[in-house]
């Protein structure tokens, strides 16, 4: 049943995954098509080439970093989705905490999954209001002047210290060496990509776990 | 008539929309079917539905307040499809400017897409740009996952556990050190690490600390799913009273920049 479960997991992705890149791809072909406006071939490719080497690498590291945090469910739907540090697998991993189920079990898998699409079906349809009927609001949301404004340069900080808050009470230990690894790299470079840094704090934080595990620290 | 306005446009970011909406709903019916196969309970399923509705709206209507920052170049339609599938600001930001930049406008995203050949060449740049994990999750994810799976279902499940805990705990720890010692960006005040970035975060832990003590010392289990998301929306309420009653010279403080 398990092994059946995510055989289908991993045929639905893939063939998501093919239409997603058929659809995406749609969007700026019929913008062509439309306008009868195509891009001179030249000038595409310098912008291009300006992004595709950064993009492309993030996306390998993404896929490699995020691919055993969550589910294979969620993470096929959060890559089509978009916005996965900073809000799909912040959402995953809140959910497995208050469901109490563990990520890597198949309990783990629904849970995140059903998290996911959730969280993905919510921010589709709040972006689409937000743009189709608040749009006059919005300008005074987003306005550097508006009173919400700071919270809403504040989202991060309020999102994962949140969900430190709740790792901390059962593993304040393992805690602290990832953190003072992330603002060491900070201090040296301050302005480094999210990108760049996960990699180096999730190595910092399997690493110091290991250690404290070895000399019995924690369990 | 605005060509970035056209209802075609608008035609199009619905379909957009309707796409991601079906993809979730397909995988959420068979993961709750699912669910209630392997014996979870329907109110924990659907405590996980509410829990992540509230958890998402804030970041939400973040993301939507992002769609209008790019509407002045680019019209609203445009960075309305590319947040709603794939797309964060500030891939579509540098991917809109480095567009433009090759088309040798220079002024980039502070003035008006006017030509539709510069804005097809956005949508072209901004979609390719960021398509390669749709090529590489059909190749990879199922022996990434394999690989996690072997070593999680041997002997040392504890350890298993612990690994996996420290690896979400690296994640987080990225963006908690940004709040404590990244820099942001230098035309902006606000959004590099400095006291309300710090206040944030401690109310944002504090109240999660509290919230999980009050749930441990009084069995109230049912404040469970609301807790992530409460303590998220007292931190940021934590930031606008911090930014409107402490003198400027405070709340702009930005140690990195």
């Amino acid at each position: 049943m398990k092994k059946t479960y995510f055989t289908l997991v991993h045929r639905w992705g893939r063939a998501w995954c093919l239409a997603s890149l058929l659809f995406m791809l749609c969007i700026p072909l019929s913008v062509s098509v439309y306008f009868n406006a195509w891009p001179p071939l030249q000038g595409l490719m310098k912008g291009l080439l300006a992004v595709i080497p950064l993009y492309w690498a993030t996306a390998v590291i993404e896929v490699v970093s995020y691919a055993p945090l969550m589910g294979s469910g969620a993470c096929y739907l959060s890559f089509v989705t978009g916005n996965i540090s900073n809000l799909k697998l912040p959402c995953a991993i809140a959910a497995l905490k208050s469901a109490g189920v563990r990520p890597n079990s198949e309990e783990g898998e629904v849970v995140s999954t059903i998290a996911v699409a959730t969280s993905a079906i919510t921010t589709t349809v709040l972006i689409a209001a937000g743009v189709l009927l608040l749009a006059p609001l919005l300008p005074y949301i987003a306005n550097e002047g508006s009173p919400v404004a700071p919270a809403f340069r504040q989202v991060l900080p309020a999102l994962f210290g949140a969900l430190l808050g709740g790792y901390l009470k059962k593993q304040w230990r393992i805690s602290f060496v990832p953190i003072l690894a992330g603002v060491a790299v900070l201090l040296l470079a301050p302005a480094v990509q999210a990108g760049i840094l996960i990699p180096l704090t999730v190595i910092a934080s399997l690493a110091g776990a290991q250690l404290f595990y070895k000399m019995k620290w924690v369990k | 008539m605005d060509f970035r306005q056209a209802p075609f446009l608008y035609i199009l970011g619905s379909c957009v929309a309707l796409f991601v909406i079906a993809q979730a709903l397909f995988f959420l019916r068979r993961a709750w079917k699912q669910g209630l196969a392997l014996g979870l309970p329907r109110e924990k399923l659907r405590s996980v539905v509410t829990s992540s509705i509230l958890f998402t709206i804030a970041p939400s209507l973040a993301i939507a307040a992002t769609v209008l920052a790019l509407a002045n170049a680019l019209g609203v339609a445009l960075p309305w499809m590319r947040l709603s599938i794939i797309g964060n600001l500030t891939y579509e930001t540098t991917a809109a400017q480095a567009a433009m930049e090759g088309l040798g406008a220079t002024d980039g995203l502070s003035g008006q897409v006017t030509e539709p050949a510069v804005f097809s060449a956005i949508a072209w740049v901004m979609t390719v740009g960021s398509v390669l994990p749709l090529i590489l999750l059909p190749l990879l994810l199922k022996k990434l996952q394999s690989k996690l799976g072997g070593a999680v279902s041997g002997a040392k499940a504890a350890w298993a556990d612990l690994m996996s805990a420290a690896a979400f705990l690296g994640l987080i720890a990225a963006f908690i050190s940004r709040a404590i010692a990244g820099s942001g960006s230098p035309e902006k005040l606000g959004d590099g690490a400095g006291f309300v970035s710090l206040l944030t975060l401690a109310a944002a832990i504090g109240s999660m600390l509290l919230l999980e003590l009050l749930i441990c010392r009084k069995g109230w289990q049912w404040l469970t799913p609301f807790a992530m998301p409460a303590s998220m929306f007292f931190a940021m309420g934590a930031a606008i009273l911090a930014t409107r009653l402490l003198p400027e010279g405070i709340t702009q403080l930005e140690w990195r920049g």
